[in-house]
């Protein structure tokens, strides 16, 4: 599904990623931790195709396609899908119309027919019922004067509506109270299946209570430093990120 | 001082029907002789160079002629009368006689040499104005006006370059309501001048929704201004749309005399190559408790300039005045420019102004998110260019309206072209 192999990304006028890998395969959720600061953000923007984040070396295959020079909606199209750590909002553009016109660019990437206005009220719907949003937010500007916690899900929403076949969360997980924590993670395991996979960016084990990963990964100084399954997330919990970080550079 | 041909202009004001505009007209040309048109040198017209329109103005008056009104003309006039549940005044060339013959409920028309206004202090816009004017419009709102009343000016210059000049005075009676629609086009490809006059009256209690629109041709320069007096416990609410025009010069004046009355106002304008458009705002809060908004925003791509200067004046003894004024503009090109200033002058207590203005380009985080999401760049920035703009939209009145400005906004927005968004 998704294979970075020796990544360097240069942002702001700094490497802040130094040859990082991963390998990410069908049915597999991931979780990716560490230290802020560490570049966990880094890559998340690096794998969506923000210009602002330049791959110097080192390459991202997804579905065996390099995609380093794919523009940020050749990605999405393909069916990669960020969820933002902080979701823009954008006063004038209607929420139901983004993800409308979203959906539609995927389904024509796949050959299909957009989506009729029926169907397409009836799928919003109830992916929201799923994740305990009122309706109402359907014709608001997207992310319009939203809380922190109704960005959160409306990204989810957009993740649910557009099925992607891999989706990155970037600190999903961030500034939500525990109802908003459950709904978020429900709307993400419903989406956990054999054909899909699901790469958490997170700085707290908390998400990890309601979401298990496979597997967890320590993100250090712009590499992965250290893997393991979810045991490793209780760890890190209880022990910080230091020791690992010490194992490493030893 | 942009200079007038004054004894052309006095020989074409003579040759004009007499009545009861003489003496008006006489005050202005002497007005004129004195002044001439605004130059750049007037702190008012810094960045709006009027000599074409000085120039135009020069040889029309040698041969002044007015062309017929063409089939093209003839087709747009009929296309925005079918706009549905508006009463439609036509005044095409100048022509009052269409409107006259109209007879609509809570409303009377009459021709302006028939009572003719106190002479007024005239700037040189208006003395123009009043000496060329061979007659203008009085309409009175009484009980009775049911649907919004559009005031539809078109000005054809297909046949020769033109000049025309345009006089309503609008009264609306205590307690009265008055939904009304400014619409201005052009046809034709000779360049043409208008030069346009509203006074708005309202009486205590009452309320006026106004709509300006204005879609002229790139060849077509206009200068408009409105004076509008609010009354006691009276609103004024309007929105404007300057969506073309090669020179446009706004002038909005709102008089705020007595408590409790209250203005608020919209604009968008829309300006690409070989535009200007230069929107001037006063409001006069002579006493408080009185309100007034203002909110302006601009769309300026390819090599083009806009201005946007909005005065609040706060009198001796307007105490609990609340008044606000923002301006946000949109640069798609480095060739675009916009002088914006807010102005605020304050001789009261216990007052409430607030202003801001913003000047900046497309919000690149917005801009990823979008694509982020699947849309094209180019569907991406053309959606955040509605989005700026719908927000004026939403605020407008006269919902009569509505869905005409929604698909002409979509067809002007359609035109920003490519090659300015990508910069």
């Amino acid at each position: 599904m998704l294979k970075i192999d020796n990544l360097h990304v240069r942002t702001g006028g700094a490497e802040i990623l130094h040859g990082l890998t991963l390998a990410v395969n069908a049915g597999e959720v991931h979780a990716i931790m560490g230290p802020n600061g560490s570049g966990k953000s880094t890559l998340a923007q690096a794998i969506a195709g923000h210009e602002d984040y330049e791959v110097t070396d080192g390459s991202i295959e997804f579905l065996g396609e390099d995609i380093a020079e794919l523009d940020p909606e050749e990605r999405a199209r393909a069916g990669l899908f960020l969820g933002f750590q902080y979701p823009v909002e954008i006063p004038g553009v209607n929420n139901a119309y983004l993800l409308k016109a979203a959906l539609n660019a995927r389904r024509k990437q796949a050959g299909e027919d957009e989506i009729d206005a029926y169907e397409f009220l009836k799928l919003a719907k109830e992916k929201m019922a799923l994740l305990g949003m009122d309706p109402k937010f359907l014709n608001r500007g997207v992310n319009e004067g939203f809380s922190g916690g109704e960005k959160k899900r409306n990204e989810i929403l957009q993740m649910a509506v557009l099925e992607p076949k891999l989706a990155i969360l970037d600190e999903t997980d961030s500034g939500l109270d525990i109802d908003a924590l459950k709904a978020v993670a429900q709307g993400v395991n419903a989406l956990r299946s054999p054909d899909r996979a699901i790469v958490l960016v997170t700085h707290y084990q908390r998400l990890l209570d309601y979401i298990t990963p496979d597997f967890v990964h320590v993100l250090s100084g712009g590499r992965i430093i250290h893997s393991g399954d979810k045991s490793l997330a209780t760890e890190l919990e209880d022990r910080g990120y230091d020791w690992v970080v010490e194992a490493a550079t030893a | 001082m942009n200079a007038l041909d004054i004894d052309k202009l006095r020989a074409h004001v003579e040759g004009l029907p007499g009545g009861g505009l003489d003496a008006i007209r006489q005050q202005a040309v002497a007005t004129l002789a004195e002044t001439g048109l605004p130059s750049t040198r007037d702190e008012s017209f810094k960045y709006t160079d009027l000599s074409e329109i000085g120039q135009l103005s020069r040889t029309w008056l040698e041969h002044p002629t007015r062309g017929q009104v063409s089939a093209e003309t003839e087709r747009r006039i009929a296309d925005v009368t079918a706009i549905a549940d508006v009463d439609w005044l036509v005044i095409a060339n100048g022509d009052l006689k269409a409107a006259l013959t109209r007879s609509l409920p809570g409303l009377s028309l009459e021709r302006l040499s028939e009572s003719p206004p106190p002479l007024p202090a005239l700037q040189p816009l208006t003395a123009l104005n009043a000496a060329l004017l061979e007659d203008g419009l009085v309409i009175r709102v009484g009980a009775g006006q049911q649907r919004p009343l559009g005031l539809l000016v078109v000005d054809d210059a297909s046949e020769a370059p033109g000049l025309s000049q345009l006089r309503i005075d609008i009264e609306v009676a205590a307690g009265q309501s008055l939904e009304l629609v400014e619409y201005y086009l052009s046809t034709g490809d000779e360049a043409h001048y208008s030069n346009a006059v509203l006074h708005l009256e309202l009486g205590q209690g009452s309320a006026a929704r106004h709509l300006r629109l204005q879609d002229r041709s790139v060849r077509h320069s206009q200068t408009q201004r409105l004076d509008v007096t609010v009354g006691r416990d009276a609103a004024f609410t309007s929105a404007s749309f300057d969506l073309g025009g090669r020179l446009t010069r706004n002038d909005l004046n709102i008089d705020l005399p007595r408590a409790g009355s209250r203005a608020e106002v919209a604009g968008l304008y829309l300006s690409g190559d070989g535009q200007h458009v230069d929107n001037h705002t006063l409001v006069d809060h002579r006493t408080g408790p009185t309100v007034s908004r203002q909110e302006y925003r601009g769309i300026l791509f390819g090599r083009s300039r806009a201005v946007w200067n909005g005065k609040a004046m706060v009198h001796e003894g307007a105490d609990g005045t609340d008044a606000e004024q923002a301006n946000h503009n949109l640069l798609l090109s480095e060739h675009a420019e916009i002088d914006t200033k807010p102005e605020l002058e304050i001789y009261a207590e216990d007052v409430r102004c607030a202003h801001g203005t913003t000047v900046g380009q497309l919000d690149e985080r917005a801009l990823f998110y979008l694509r982020s999401r699947g849309l094209d760049a180019d569907e991406a920035r053309r959606l955040l260019v509605h989005a700026f703009a719908v927000q004026v939209l939403a605020a407008a009145p006269v919902d009569a309206l509505k869905p005409h400005l929604d698909a002409l906004l979509d067809t002007k927005l359609a035109t920003i072209n490519d090659a300015s968004l990508s910069i």
